[in-house]
């Protein structure tokens, strides 16, 4: 029984806290002394932070915050008889400041890493501002970081050339034609989007580096967080430590593991540009628990008659959770497969 | 534990804030400032000062961005996702604290004022303090995530910006090194 050979180290905590897998756990450590000493020190670790009180924040605190909002400009009071009057130069005040403001969150501050990027035809030197529409380009000596309003940063690698498409609170986007950005952003998933000429990289809050040839040849790959890489409803989730290929009229090729073996790598490169049966075949043999997160994206994308290999072989890497049948996933059951993906998505 | 289900955001809450409601931050503020401030406080190892900057700058991030809160994640695990961020931003930019002013920092927050009211209590929260402030950082967060907020995993994962696997890891690796440093202290008391 493969169960009882695989330690349950990493899902003592889940187990404790929230009785997680609580058959699988509670069968292994019947068995398993290792285990078993290793639950009573998580076991202790858990009692010991009750003694950890909660710390009270001062109240100098919530006076600096009000300190910074109230830097803000006052609002004055007018006579009535001045309603008219002020009315108007009310109006004229909301019209320059909404101008003013309209006009600064359309623009993004640049600050140059090295030589002189250009933005438009104008080299920046060491800072400069880019808005909508225009172009912002690194030569081979040259980097460029642009601060994404107050939501995170894309640094602009040599070779780069990009032009900024839309500036707005909930669409931040970026057309990158080629070379290679490296993007950091802190902010409610879906806000910021990095075009390329064969896919759409959406933010689900994440820092991930994104390569792009000017034909949409490219690799992504995330260093936290989640990225969704999208074209024509073809959607690749791609998590921290995974990568994603995109080609030109394919978009976005299944994601994987840097460290999976390179034999399924190939495999996946192969089956991603030709669908062979021999590439499927590889894939499946190559695959370990972690590479469910290639094998869970291929059950939408094989010929309907591959599907069940394909479930059998996540079936044999890792128990099928509750609720998950094998007849609704074959037909591809979203709420089925969404399901499937959170259970799973605990061994990636 | 810190119980939730007095301190649900409501949506009116939001609502208002995203009006620029300052009674409404201040609510906000209210519920979240003493686990945002413990987070930040054990994070890096008792420092007050850094704490309460941390605090500042997750509630001044977090009004300035509340617009672009649209409500398809839960609130908390927004502002956990912010703290996160803050944190470890601020962990970049410092300096290594030197062993001897991070144990002085630890033992400080035992002041008179605290609930410990015995020195047997107050020694036993000192040592948890001690091996939380040695845990290695990414374990550090996770615990402390859970701990003061009680996130679920799912939570965690959003606001660590890594899969529910590496949280359960973490927790798992997390607890058993702070029960071993635990009884490593109790061992040198004896």
């Amino acid at each position: 029984m493969r169960i009882f050979r695989r330690h349950v180290s990493d899902r003592l905590a889940p187990y404790i806290h929230e009785a997680r897998a609580a058959d699988q756990v509670e069968r292994h450590l019947a068995k398993c002394e290792r285990c078993r000493a290793e639950y009573v020190q998580v076991r202790a670790g858990i009692e010991a932070l009750q003694r950890l009180p909660l710390a009270e924040a001062p109240a100098s605190i919530w006076n600096s915050i009000e300190s910074v909002l109230n830097a803000a400009p006052a609002k004055r009071s007018f006579a009535p008889r001045k309603i008219a009057f002020a009315a108007i130069a009310g109006l004229m005040v909301v019209g320059l400041g909404y101008w003013i403001v309209m006009r600064s969150a359309a623009r993004w501050e640049v600050d140059g890493l090295g030589g002189s990027p250009v933005v438009g035809t104008e080299h920046i030197g060491r800072a400069g501002r880019v808005a909508a529409g225009e172009w912002i380009e690194t030569d081979a000596e040259s980097r460029a970081r642009i601060q994404i309003g107050d939501i995170g940063s894309v640094e602009l690698a040599p070779n780069t050339r990009a032009r900024v498409i839309a500036t707005r609170p909930q669409d931040n986007r970026i057309a990158l034609q080629h070379g290679e950005i490296h993007a950091r952003i802190s902010a409610p998933p879906r806000i910021f989007f990095v075009d390329t000429a064969s896919a759409t990289a959406a933010d689900l809050g994440c820092e991930y580096f994104l390569h792009t040839d000017e034909d949409g040849s490219g690799l992504m790959s995330v260093a936290s967080g989640w990225v969704s890489f999208e074209w024509n409803g073809r959607e690749s989730l791609v998590p921290e430590g995974a990568s994603c290929r995109t080609r030109p009229r394919l978009g976005p090729g299944t994601p994987f593991f840097e460290d999976a073996s390179d034999g399924f790598k190939r495999a996946l490169d192969d089956f991603d540009q030709t669908s062979s049966d021999a590439a499927l075949t590889a894939i499946l043999a190559k695959a370990r628990v972690r590479d469910t997160l290639t094998l869970w994206h291929l059950l939408s994308r094989v010929a309907a008659g591959d599907r069940g290999r394909v479930y059998d072989r996540i079936a044999a890497l890792t128990p099928v959770p509750a609720g998950v049948s094998q007849e609704k996933a074959l037909k591809l059951d979203p709420e089925t497969l969404r399901r499937w993906k959170d259970e799973l998505a605990w061994t990636w | 534990m810190v119980d939730l289900s007095d301190r649900q955001v409501s949506t009116e809450i939001i609502d208002a804030c995203r009006l620029g409601d300052r009674d409404a931050f201040r609510a906000l503020y209210g519920l979240y400032k003493d686990q945002v401030y413990s987070v930040a406080l054990y994070f890096f190892h008792g420092d007050r000062g850094i704490a309460a900057d941390i605090t500042q700058q997750v509630f001044l991030k977090l009004i300035g961005n509340v617009r672009q809160f649209r409500g398809d994640s839960e609130f908390s695990t927004w502002l956990y996702r912010l703290v996160v961020n803050v944190c470890l931003d601020a962990a970049r930019h410092r300096k290594a604290e030197p062993p001897i002013a991070a144990e002085a920092k630890l033992e400080s927050l035992a002041g008179p004022d605290s609930l410990e009211q015995d020195f047997a209590r107050a020694e036993a929260a000192n040592s948890v303090r001690r091996a939380v402030s040695a845990l290695p950082s990414k374990f550090r967060m996770a615990i402390l995530l859970r701990y003061f907020e009680d996130l679920s995993y799912e939570q965690m994962a959003r606001a660590l910006g890594c899969s529910m696997g590496t949280v359960a890891s973490r927790l798992s690796r997390g607890h058993r090194i702070l029960a071993e440093r635990l009884k490593n202290f109790e061992g040198r008391r004896q």
